[in-house]
């Protein structure tokens, strides 16, 4: 699976209020929440305005990959399986959105039987058609979508692609627009298919929708809101869908009208909001001002920890990482309270590689590493690293040049000179970053590392460090994790298509990598909510996968 | 008539480049400068700033290990330290860094690693100090060799260096070196016979030097198109001195004084620069500390702890300032009538 590597601002990301088994940290700033839907009062109808720091890359659900896009568009195109507009882990509870029902699946996985609802019409008031269905996969194919890579999987969508006929059919998928019936045959069992028609990337788009980018003049789709005003770089607007009708887990917007506007200074938002002159903001406001916000805005500011993974790589295949003494010096000799500084308190100290409150997760608790709430062990590791015959070793440590992979990388670099080892940072430009560790060639040894989940599934996380995703080029397990154990439980695992019947694999793999240590997890990203006072703070839900849920943001 | 330049170094009346007719005949170019800045109090009191700057620069490891016990690379994020008998973070909970403590240890405060503010200035300086002389002594090297050689010869050598200074002259400077700064940052400067680390400080130095070179260049071109022309020239060529040894022996004591002009305004952009690039990231290459990446970090916390920017900043500016004041200084009596600065010159 080759799929857009997800940066802090720009790529796909999706963000969640966590389980309290993993957050107990963020009681002080108001952080994660049990779960559940909004309870607080929420008025109907006004216009809100928002900003954003960068415009989404697409306006096009085929296309976007950017937590940007997806925040808006999860809100105007609805696929057949949808997520609760809840917080916490009932948000991540897969739902009917435009099916009627959750698929059948034949006994042998590889069969998938849906039935779309009757009378459903687009923002435009056209019927909905089965069929559209069909078209929307080909859309994400023909486009050479970031996410046509969750859909190769169907049977017969990869010689769909590889024709690069337009109107050619995915032998794999039938539908029927009489009765609405919809079937979907994969070419091998997938565990995680249900997420992936879950994606923005299926949302339903009518079936003369042209195969190209339609940012410009977007498609309409069915959802509570519909886009206008697409202004590339500027701006947009979501106005509430007059022609849709709220299905059982989609409820209709709160707001009439909601004017997105691209704000590239982050100090500016954070004042705007604060002044109430805008009244939601997309990103974290910068450092500096997140003291302020923590004591003075109580009312208007949370703080989420999502579901992500903040990590440093160790290439087993290079040395001195290819001993396992010297990644436990490392391991040892790792702070995690130092790192959480580094990202300004917005990051949640953990041991485990996948993240609370997603399928799997287990605490390794206690830590085989030390606390990572406490001082760590710098006498052992530097044992270690004498025990291992590595004093010296020179070892680079990879970062890019976006916050705050820069620190992270100098942190580490000076944490292995203060063990024995004779480190210094290379600092890599943000764009060609994931591209130049995840190329042998360079063979990096250690280095800054992170990921967002695309949908709330360990499989989502352990394709990182699955043997079997091993490449030459645009490598993703940058560690080169190779353990035929591991390979073993995570194929089992990820075949399974229910999900918590398959935790406890997923757990194994976790404990072993940490306790290999293959990779060095140090936490999970914090990501904040903030609005202005004549909003309805409580009742704008935080979404697990789609963080703002902008159809709950309304007036207090 | 050959003798004339070469015992004084300073080219008969009239033969001077650039117009340096107020420096005194028996003064050496050298001396007229520095006899111009000793009388002027401006230029002592920069003189002072910049020796002061650069002492306290080299002194760099003395104040590390004996004064804030720490190297500019350690880093101290969970670290506290005593201020009036309390322990205060070094780096706060919400990632702010301390500000200065006027004390030994953190005596401007710590930057976002909790790295010693005071440490890391005074080994910026070092390295910015260190990229201004080299990338100045390139420049003004490279500048004065292809100027002459320019000037000289005019034909197509002349030709060739003059369209080759004009595509230099025509491409924005800072884009210039961002674009090499970036280029070589990751794999370094590999000629075949030049092998330079892209962490090296020889490398921003070279790409500063570089893009200055045209700077340098085009005023000497100017001073040798005349300085060929004057008759100890002829006189030279007369007795059958080669081209090689008339450019060593009649043309270059002659343009030493464009080159004393130059020095303090090219080592002052080339300061600026350096700041410049390493806070875009296409110079000094992190964690190596320079007043441009020290700036860099403090961008984000500027709010709650301005020093980060504020200090480094100052620094900065005051020795940019200083090297101006004394270029003024040197250029007032050595070249009057702006005849090096002017049109081609660093100065316009």
């Amino acid at each position: 699976m080759t799929r857009s590597r997800i940066t802090t601002a720009l790529v796909a990301l999706s963000a969640t209020a966590v389980l309290a088994a993993g957050c107990g940290d963020d009681k002080d700033t108001g952080g994660g929440s049990e779960g559940g839907s909004a309870t607080a009062e929420v008025k109907s109808g006004g216009t809100f305005t928002a900003y954003y720091t960068s415009f989404p890359d697409y306006m096009d659900p085929a296309l976007s990959y950017t937590q940007e896009g997806w925040t808006a568009l999860w809100t105007v195109y609805t696929p057949l399986l949808t997520y609760k507009h809840a917080e916490g882990a009932e948000g991540a509870t897969l739902v009917p959105g435009l099916a009627e029902a959750m698929p059948e699946i034949s006994d042998d996985g590889l069969t998938y039987k849906l039935k779309l609802r009757s009378g459903l019409k687009y923002s435009d008031g056209s019927a909905v058609k089965a069929n559209d269905f069909e078209h929307s996969i080909k859309r994400v194919l023909n486009l050479e979508s970031g996410g046509s890579a969750f859909y190769s999987v169907i049977e017969g969508a990869e010689k769909y692609q590889s024709d690069g006929k337009e109107d050619a059919d995915i032998s794999g998928i039938t539908a029927d627009d009489a009765t609405g019936d919809i079937t979907i045959k994969l070419a091998k069992k997938d565990g995680s298919f249900n997420f992936y028609l879950a994606m923005n990337f299926a949302g339903l788009v009518k079936g003369d929708t042209p195969f190209t980018n339609t940012t410009d003049k977007p498609a309409v789709g069915v959802g509570p809101f519909k886009l206008e005003g697409v202004q590339p770089g500027r701006g947009f607007k979501l106005v509430k869908n007059e022609n849709f009708t709220p299905l059982p887990d989609t409820p209709e917007a709160k707001a009439d009208q909601i004017d997105v506007t691209v704000a590239k200074n982050a100090r500016r938002q954070a004042q705007d909001v604060i002044a109430n002159k805008v009244d939601f903001l997309q990103d974290p406001p910068p450092a500096d001002q997140l003291r302020e916000l923590r004591t003075s805005y109580t009312d208007r500011y949370k703080e989420y920890v999502t579901n992500s993974t903040y990590y440093y790589f160790l290439n087993v295949d290079v040395p001195p990482f290819d001993d396992v003494k010297v990644r436990q010096a490392v391991a040892y000799a790792v702070d995690e309270r130092a790192l959480a500084r580094v990202f300004g308190g917005l990051l949640a100290p953990s041991c485990n590689f996948l993240p609370p409150g997603m399928a799997g997760f287990e605490k390794v608790d206690p830590c085989p590493w030390g606390d990572p709430n406490a001082a760590p062990d710098i006498e052992k590791a530097k044992a270690l690293i004498k025990e291992a015959g590595a004093e010296g070793e020179s070892v680079t440590v990879f970062g890019n040049d976006e916050d705050p992979s820069t620190p992270v990388a100098e942190y580490m670099s000076d944490l292995l000179n203060q063990i024995g080892l004779t480190a210094k940072p290379r600092i890599v430009e943000g764009s060609t970053y994931f591209q130049t560790i995840g190329n042998q060639k360079t063979k990096a040894q250690i280095g800054f590392a992170n990921w967002f989940q695309d949908y709330p599934a360990p499989s989502n996380f352990l394709f990182l460090v699955d043997g079997a995703s091993i490449q030459p080029t645009n490598n993703q397990n940058f560690g080169n994790v190779n353990d035929p154990e591991i390979n073993s439980l995570i194929k089992t695992a990820n075949e399974n298509p229910d999900i918590e019947a398959a935790a406890a694999d997923y757990a194994a793999v976790d404990r072993k990598l940490v306790e290999n240590p293959y990779v060095l997890p140090y936490g999970n990203r914090k990501l904040t909510k903030i609005t202005s006072e004549r909003v309805a703070f409580d009742g704008l839900l935080w979404h697990p996968v789609y963080a703002a849920d902008l159809t709950t943001l309304g007036l207090k | 008539m050959a003798s004339a330049k070469a015992t004084a170094g300073v080219a008969p009346a009239g033969a001077t480049p650039a117009g340096a007719a107020a420096v005194a005949p028996a003064a050496t170019p050298m001396r007229a400068a520095a006899r111009a800045v000793r009388r002027s109090k401006t230029a002592m009191v920069s003189v002072g700033v910049l020796l002061f700057i650069i002492a306290a620069s080299f002194a760099a490891p003395l104040w590390a290990d004996h004064v804030a016990q720490t190297g500019p690379f350690t880093n101290h994020l969970t670290d506290t330290v005593q201020i009036d008998g309390e322990a205060v973070n070094v780096v706060s909970l919400d990632g702010v860094p301390i500000g200065p403590t006027y004390q030994g240890r953190y005596f401007l405060g710590a930057d976002g690693n909790g790295r010693d503010l005071m440490v890391r200035l005074l080994y910026g300086g070092r390295n910015s100090l260190f990229i201004a002389l080299v990338s100045m002594t390139f420049c003004l090297f490279v500048g004065a060799v292809l100027g002459t050689i320019a000037g000289f010869f005019r034909g197509w050598p002349d030709a060739i260096i003059s369209r080759a200074l004009d595509v230099l002259w025509a491409t924005p400077v800072i884009l210039l070196g961002i674009a090499l700064g970036v280029a070589t940052a990751l794999g370094g400067l590999n000629l075949g016979f030049v092998k330079i680390a892209g962490d090296s400080l020889w490398l921003p130095a070279l790409i500063i030097g570089v893009v200055q070179i045209v700077y340098v260049a085009r005023p000497i071109r100017s001073s040798v198109l005349s300085l060929r022309e004057r008759p100890f020239v002829e006189a030279a060529r007369a007795q059958g001195f080669g081209s090689i040894r008339i450019m060593r022996r009649e043309i270059l004591p002659n343009i030493v004084t464009a080159l004393l002009v130059l020095g303090p305004i090219v080592v002052a952009q080339t300061v600026a620069y350096e700041a410049a690039l390493s806070f875009l990231g296409a110079g000094v290459q992190r964690p190596n500390p320079s007043w441009g990446t020290l700036i860099a970090d403090g961008t984000d916390v500027l709010t709650s702890a301005p020093h980060l920017t504020i200090v480094p900043g100052l620094v900065l500016a005051a020795t940019v300032l200083s090297l101006n004041l004394i270029g003024d200084v040197v250029r007032e009596a050595l070249d009057p009538r702006g005849l090096v600065t002017s049109g081609d010159g660093p100065g316009r």
